[in-house]
C-alpha cells in the first residue's frame, strides 16, 4: 500500500468497498426463491416429539380420541410448528443439495459469511396462521427476501439484519400460514462483553470460616461448637462466645428449623438472583440462626415459625449454598392448597409427566372459562429452567441442526458464550404456555416475537403476560395477549399473540 | 461512659449546603462550603479551629478539609466507624476532646454526592469479597441476596411487625409526618410535597415489608457543626445549644446492620444503652423532651427507638404514632426538618442541626418552649444519641 496516501483517501476507499458490499447484499431484495417442498408430509410422530420437547400437552395435538371429537375431527399440528415442516433437516455427508440452499437469504448469508459476519441469531419472527395443518399435509414454502439492513452495532455484535417472508401452503395449494423472519448476521467478538451469566457473590471466607463453606460444598450444614462448654454459635468466631475457650470444633446440624423472620427483595435487582427474592432468617433446631433463601414457596404463604428444612444450591459448580424450604409435609399442604385456590398456576408441566394422559386431558379441559376473561387478566407467571437438554432436544424437535444450538465450541467460535435456544423453541414454549392457560379450545391467529438476550444453559426464563385486547363476536372471543420472557440478563422474548376462544366450549364438555 | 462533659460544651455553629440529587460539585467542595457556613454562623474563623471529628465512610478526610479551610493545625482528629450510627457520636467525641483540653473548637461534618456519584442505596453487591473479618461477615448474607441497607432492615421489620402487631401503615405514619414537616421547610428536598398514607401504601416494594416511601432519600449535600466549650460559647452571638449529654452504644453480639443472632431482634439494645446513659448523665427523662429527631433511614426502626427511649412501652410505638404524638401538636413533635425521608439523608447530621435550631428558636417548624431536644443516630449498627438543652 502507498503509505503516503492521506488517511482520508484510505477511509474513502474503505467506504467505497463497504458500499459495493452493501450493494451486492441488497441486490436480491424483493426476489423470491424456489418453492421448497417439505421432504416428508406432516406426521404424528414428529408432532409428538415436538410436543415432548416443548412440554406441550394440548390434547388436540397428541390425543387421538379427544381430537376426533373436536371440530378438526382429528389431530392437528401445533401452529407453532409452521416453520418446522420445510426445515432442511440434518445434512451430513454426500447428500443432494437441498432447495433451501438456493433461497435468496442463503445467498445473502453466504456473502455475509464470506465477509466475516459468521455469527447468526434470530431476532424477530411474526407468524400468521390461516389454516390448521394436519397429519398427511405436505407443506411447501416460498421465501421472499424483504430487506437487508446497513451495518448495525448491536449488543451481540456488529452486523446486518436480514428479513425474509415465507408463505406456506398445503398440498391443495391453500395457504396455511406465513412467517416474517429476521436474523442478525454478526461479526463474532464485536459485541459487548458480560454475556456470561453473573453468579451469586461467593461467600467471603478465611481460615476461620472455610470449614463452614467446605461442609456446604459437601451438602452438610455444620455449626461451630465449643469443645469445653458445648456452646453452639453462629456466625463462627475465634473464641467461644460463652466461655472464651479457644478449643472450637463443629457439629453437624439436622438441617431442620423454623422461620424467624424474612425480607422479600424486589429492588435493586442484581443479575445473579431471581426476584422477588425471599431471604429468611432461619432458627435451627440447635438454637442458632442463619440467613438463607427460602424456596419452594410463594411470598404470601410465609409464616413466622413455619417449619423448614435445608436443601442445597450448586452455584456454577464453584460453591454450594444452603437453602431452606417448607418441610416436606408442609410443602404438600401448600401445594394442595395452591391447586385449590389457583388451578391456573403453572406448576410446570414437567411435574405432570407421571399423570396419565386422561388426567392430563381432564386437567386441560377444566381450565379457563373464556367468558370470564377480562382485559388486564394476567397469565400465570411461569419459570422455565433452561438446560442443555432442553436447548438441544428442542432444536432437534424443530429440525434445526445449526451447531450453535448443540455444540458449545461452535457457539463460542461464533461469538456466543455457550449454546443458545433457537427461535422456533422460544415460539414453541410461549405457545405452549398460552395453551396451558387457555386450554384446548384455543384457536391461534398469529404470534409476533422479538428476541433479545439469548437463553443459555443454567438460565431461568420467567414468562409473564396479560390480556391486552378483547373483542367478542357471538361465541367467539378474540384476545390479544402480550407476553414477556425474562432471564437473569434481560428480556429474552417479548411480543403479542392473537388467539380466539369459544365461549361455550366449556359447557360442551 | 463518663458524664463529666455534661453541659460543659455547646454547639455554636451549623452550616449546610443545599440538599439535592445532583450537587454539580465535588464532595470536597460540599464539605468545605458546609464548614465555612458553620464557622460563619458561629462568628469564628478557621484559625480558631483545632479539632475535626467525622465518621465513616466520610471520604473528605480531615487533612484535606483542614488544608482547604486553611486550618493551621489540628490537635484532635478522629473518625468514628459505622456510618450514620456515629452522627451524634461525633458531637460526643468533640465535646470530650474540648472538655479534656485537647482542642478548643471542633468541626464535625458529613458531605457527599450519594445520589449523583455513588448511589448509597445500591448496597454491597460488588464489595466485601476479602478475607478480613469485616468482609467475612458479609459472607453470611450477600450470597443469599441480602445486599442493601433496605434488605438488612427489612429482616428486623418483619419480626418487629410479628411481635408488636405494627403494620405497614404504622411505618407509613412516620413517612407522612416527615413529609408534612418537609413540606413547610424550604431547605428540604421535598419542600411543598407532602404525601398521604394512601400514597405510601401504593408506593412500590423495595424490600418487603418496606415500600419505596419507607426508605430515606439518597442525597447530595453537606452539613457541618461546630462545637466548643460552653464558656467560649457564651461569648459568641448565637444562643448556645448546650450539649447536655451525648452517648454511643454497641452491645451484645453486635453486627453491622445485621445483628440477627441476638435473642430479640425486634429491639435495639444499643439504642437502649444510649438512652440509659443520656437519662443518667442528665437526670432527665422522656417527659422532659419537647422535640426529637429520631433516626429515620428506614421507617420501621423508628418505632422501637421510641420504645427504647421510654416514650412508650415495648410494642406500643404503633399506638403512640396512631395517637398523633409525633405531629406538631403531639406530645413529641419529631423530625421537624422533615427528617431524612423529607429533608435529606445526610446520615443524621442534618437532624442535629435541626435540634440546634429548635433550641435557638429558629426552626421553620418551631416547637414552643423547647428546653431539651433529643437526637438519635443510626439503628441496627452501633448507635449514638444526644440531648441539647437551653443555657439556663
Amino acid at each position: 500500500m502507498n503509505r503516503d496516501l492521506p488517511r482520508t483517501n484510505e477511509k474513502a476507499e474503505t467506504d467505497s468497498k463497504k458500499n459495493d458490499f452493501f450493494h451486492s447484499l441488497t441486490s436480491q431484495i424483493g426476489s423470491v426463491g424456489k418453492i421448497e417442498i417439505a421432504r416428508d408430509s406432516v406426521s404424528e410422530p414428529v408432532i409428538r416429539s415436538w410436543c415432548d420437547a416443548m412440554s406441550e400437552s394440548n390434547p388436540l395435538y397428541i390425543n387421538q380420541n379427544f381430537a376426533e371429537d373436536s371440530k378438526y375431527k382429528g389431530i392437528i399440528a401445533p401452529p407453532a410448528m409452521l416453520q418446522v415442516w420445510t426445515m432442511s433437516g440434518l445434512h451430513l455427508g454426500n447428500q443432494f443439495q437441498r432447495n433451501s440452499e438456493d433461497s435468496p437469504s442463503a445467498e445473502v448469508y453466504q456473502l455475509l459469511d464470506d465477509a466475516g459476519f459468521t455469527g447468526v441469531v434470530a431476532t424477530n419472527a411474526a407468524y400468521h396462521y390461516d389454516e390448521m395443518i394436519k397429519p398427511g399435509d405436505l407443506i411447501s414454502g416460498s421465501q421472499k427476501l424483504l430487506d437487508v439492513s446497513v451495518e448495525k452495532t448491536t449488543a451481540i455484535g456488529v452486523g446486518h439484519f436480514v428479513t425474509t417472508e415465507t408463505t406456506y401452503s398445503n398440498s391443495h395449494g391453500k395457504q396455511v400460514g406465513s412467517m416474517e423472519f429476521r436474523v442478525l448476521k454478526f461479526r463474532p467478538g464485536t459485541g459487548r462483553k458480560n454475556q456470561q451469566k453473573s453468579s451469586r457473590p461467593k461467600p467471603a471466607s478465611n481460615n476461620s470460616t472455610d470449614w463452614f463453606w467446605d461442609a456446604c460444598n459437601n451438602k452438610e450444614l455444620r455449626i461451630q461448637s465449643c469443645d469445653e462448654c458445648g456452646n453452639l454459635q453462629h456466625p463462627p468466631a475465634v473464641r467461644c462466645l460463652l466461655c472464651g475457650s479457644v478449643s472450637l470444633d463443629s457439629v453437624a446440624a439436622t438441617g431442620k428449623g423454623n422461620l424467624h423472620s424474612w425480607a422479600i427483595a424486589h429492588y435493586p435487582q442484581v443479575p445473579a438472583f431471581n426476584y422477588p427474592l425471599i431471604v429468611g432468617l432461619v432458627e435451627l433446631e440447635e438454637g442458632i440462626r442463619l440467613v438463607s433463601n427460602i424456596t419452594d414457596i410463594d411470598p404470601e404463604e410465609l409464616e413466622i415459625d413455619m417449619p423448614l428444612e435445608v436443601h442445597w444450591l450448586d452455584v456454577n459448580n464453584e460453591f454450594t449454598l444452603h437453602q431452606f424450604r417448607p418441610k416436606e409435609n408442609e410443602r404438600q399442604k401448600l401445594e394442595s392448597r395452591n391447586d385449590k385456590i389457583d388451578k391456573d398456576r403453572d406448576q410446570s408441566s414437567v411435574s405432570d409427566t407421571n399423570e396419565s394422559e386422561a388426567q392430563n386431558v381432564e386437567k386441560q379441559v377444566s381450565k379457563l372459562d373464556p367468558a370470564k376473561v377480562q382485559i388486564g387478566d394476567e397469565l400465570p407467571i411461569s419459570p422455565v429452567e433452561i438446560t442443555t437438554l432442553l436447548i438441544v432436544s428442542t432444536a432437534l424437535a424443530t429440525r434445526d441442526y445449526q451447531d450453535v444450538h448443540h455444540d458449545p465450541k461452535a457457539a463460542q467460535s461464533k461469538g456466543m458464550p455457550d449454546i443458545f435456544m433457537n427461535i422456533l423453541t422460544s415460539t414453541g414454549i410461549v405457545s405452549r404456555w398460552i395453551n396451558d392457560w387457555a386450554g384446548p379450545a384455543i384457536e391461534w391467529s398469529s404470534i409476533d416475537l422479538k428476541l433479545g438476550t439469548p437463553n443459555h444453559p443454567d438460565d431461568t426464563m420467567t414468562l409473564s403476560g396479560s390480556v391486552t385486547e378483547k373483542t367478542e363476536n357471538g361465541d367467539q372471543i378474540s384476545l390479544n395477549i402480550s407476553f414477556l420472557g425474562k432471564n437473569d440478563r434481560g428480556v429474552h422474548v417479548s411480543g403479542n399473540a392473537e388467539v380466539l376462544l369459544l365461549k361455550n366450549s366449556k359447557q360442551k364438555e | 461512659m463518663n458524664s463529666n462533659f455534661s453541659s460543659e460544651t455547646a454547639i455554636v455553629g451549623i452550616g449546610a449546603t443545599e440538599f439535592s440529587k445532583d450537587s454539580g460539585r465535588t464532595p470536597m467542595e460540599l464539605a468545605v462550603e458546609a464548614c465555612e457556613a458553620a464557622l460563619k454562623d458561629a462568628g469564628v474563623t478557621a484559625l480558631d479551629v483545632d479539632g475535626i471529628v467525622t465518621f465513616s465512610s466520610e471520604q473528605n478526610f480531615e487533612i484535606e478539609v483542614a488544608r482547604n479551610l486553611r486550618i493551621p493545625s489540628l490537635s484532635h482528629f478522629s473518625m468514628i466507624p459505622h456510618g450514620g450510627g456515629a452522627a451524634c457520636g461525633t458531637i460526643g467525641q468533640a465535646a470530650s476532646a474540648i472538655f479534656s483540653g485537647s482542642a478548643n473548637y471542633v468541626l464535625c461534618y458529613r458531605a457527599f454526592n450519594e445520589r449523583s456519584w455513588h448511589r448509597f442505596g445500591s448496597g454491597v453487591q460488588d464489595k466485601h469479597g476479602g478475607a478480613e473479618a469485616f468482609d467475612v461477615t458479609f459472607g453470611w448474607t450477600s450470597p443469599f441476596g441480602l445486599l442493601t441497607p433496605a434488605s438488612w432492615v427489612a429482616m428486623f421489620a418483619t419480626r418487629y411487625m410479628h411481635l408488636s402487631g405494627a403494620t405497614s401503615e404504622d411505618f407509613g405514619r412516620v413517612a407522612v409526618t416527615d413529609r408534612k414537616f418537609a413540606a413547610t421547610n424550604p431547605a428540604a428536598f421535598f419542600y411543598e410535597r407532602p404525601i398521604t398514607l394512601e400514597e405510601h401504601q401504593e408506593s412500590r416494594w423495595i424490600v418487603e415489608p418496606l415500600h419505596l416511601l419507607d426508605c430515606c432519600q439518597e442525597s447530595d449535600g453537606g452539613q457541618a457543626i461546630l462545637v466548643t466549650s460552653l464558656e467560649r460559647a457564651r461569648d459568641l452571638s448565637n444562643p448556645p445549644a448546650v450539649i447536655a449529654s451525648a452517648a454511643q452504644g454497641s452491645t451484645d453480639d453486635q453486627q453491622a446492620m445485621r445483628s440477627y443472632y441476638r435473642d430479640d431482634i425486634a429491639r435495639i439494645p444499643e439504642m437502649k444503652l444510649c438512652a440509659d446513659q443520656l437519662w443518667k448523665n442528665t437526670g432527665l427523662g422522656p417527659a422532659d423532651i419537647q422535640v426529637a429527631n429520631i433516626y429515620d433511614h428506614f421507617t420501621p426502626l423508628f418505632l422501637p427507638q421510641l420504645e427504647e427511649f421510654g416514650f412508650c412501652e415495648k410494642g406500643e410505638a404503633k399506638e403512640f404514632l396512631r395517637d398523633g404524638n409525633i405531629d406538631m401538636d403531639g406530645s413529641l413533635p419529631t423530625n421537624t426538618n422533615g427528617g431524612q425521608l423529607g429533608e435529606a439523608y445526610i446520615h443524621g447530621m442534618n437532624g442535629i442541626a435541626e435540634a440546634v435550631r429548635q433550641i435557638r428558636g429558629t426552626s421553620v417548624n418551631q416547637v414552643k418552649n423547647v428546653e431539651n431536644a433529643l437526637v438519635t443516630a443510626g439503628t441496627s449498627v452501633p448507635t449514638s444519641a444526644l440531648i441539647l438543652s437551653q443555657d439556663n
